[in-house]
């Protein structure tokens, strides 16, 4: 098995979990050293061929694997010769962490601006204007909105902005 | 070889410079062999021997009026938890759009704040 230092990494394999799903799996946490055809991967694995296409296709549009084609001379049929491409797996977590990083300042930026009601019966938040318009009563039950304090969310929010400034040299201290 | 091998291979020259790369978070060669306190040339053969590696990343810069390169450590380096809030990922993976006022972001947003 190759690339076995990245695969250690309980990030990397939730990474790969979310992009090819759990049936995926088997086909993206065990890549072989070299190239390797899908049906090796599927005897290999005991999966069915399906399975481990949709994985490898997942794979290589995340840029994690490549693969060149052979075209068999007797019978005309076309071979999926793949390569897993784990090397770029930090590359991709790095762009990433820049999309979080983009996404939090937006989103403290709205969570700074705009004030909150919260239905505590139904756990739904209101925009000052929406809960305005309900008369600050919960469409779904009827239940009077309490005013919603976000402090603690934004205080969460600076504290991770924080940490990926200093991690990607970005930002205020950039 | 992995990089862990690679890596416990180094020289003590070699292992003080990426330790350095690392902790800066990427400097200048110039600050480079001075903070380490050795040659302008004994730095450049330690950053080569390091980019050689593929443990540091090397570019052209232009610092104080004169070119040198800029010594970055590689994307391996990164601290991807903070991906994490909690034990989930960011939502924003496998996506082609970031939304930040998704309901999937929100949630992430939360366990950030209630995480223990």
């Amino acid at each position: 098995m190759a690339f076995e230092d990245l695969l250690e990494d309980p990030v990397i394999q939730k990474y790969l979990h979310e992009l090819v799903g759990p049936k995926g799996m088997p086909v993206a946490a065990a890549p072989p050293e070299g190239e390797v055809t899908d049906e090796e991967l599927a005897e290999e694995l005991d999966l069915e061929l399906n399975d481990v296409r949709r994985s490898l296709f997942i794979l290589y549009e995340n840029d994690l694997a490549s693969y060149r084609r052979l075209r068999d001379e007797d019978s005309g049929w076309l071979t999926y010769l793949w390569t897993f491409e784990y090397d770029n797996i930090p590359e991709n977590l790095e762009s990433e962490l820049h999309r979080l990083y983009e996404a939090l300042s937006d989103r403290r930026e709205y969570e700074r601006t705009h004030e909150f009601y919260l239905c505590e019966i139904c756990s739904i938040r209101f925009e000052f204007g929406e809960a305005m318009d309900f008369g600050f009563e919960c469409p779904e039950c009827g239940t009077p909105m309490d005013a919603m304090d976000n402090d603690r969310l934004v205080s969460s929010m600076d504290e991770r902005i924080a940490a990926l400034e200093d991690e990607l040299n970005v930002g205020a201290e950039a | 070889m992995s990089l862990a091998e690679v890596e416990a291979d180094l020289s003590e020259d070699e292992r003080a410079g990426l330790e350095l790369v690392r902790q800066s978070g990427g400097i200048h060669q110039s600050d480079f062999w001075k903070e380490l306190g050795v040659s302008s040339r004994k730095g450049s053969r330690i950053v080569e021997s390091l980019v050689e590696k593929e443990l540091v990343d090397r570019e052209d810069a232009v610092y104080d009026g004169h070119n040198t390169y800029y010594i970055a450590p590689t994307a391996r380096d990164l601290d991807f938890r903070l991906l994490m809030a909690g034990d989930m990922l960011s939502p924003f993976i496998g996506e082609e759009e970031v939304d930040a006022n998704s309901d999937a972001f929100s949630q992430w947003i939360m366990n950030l704040a209630y995480e223990d």
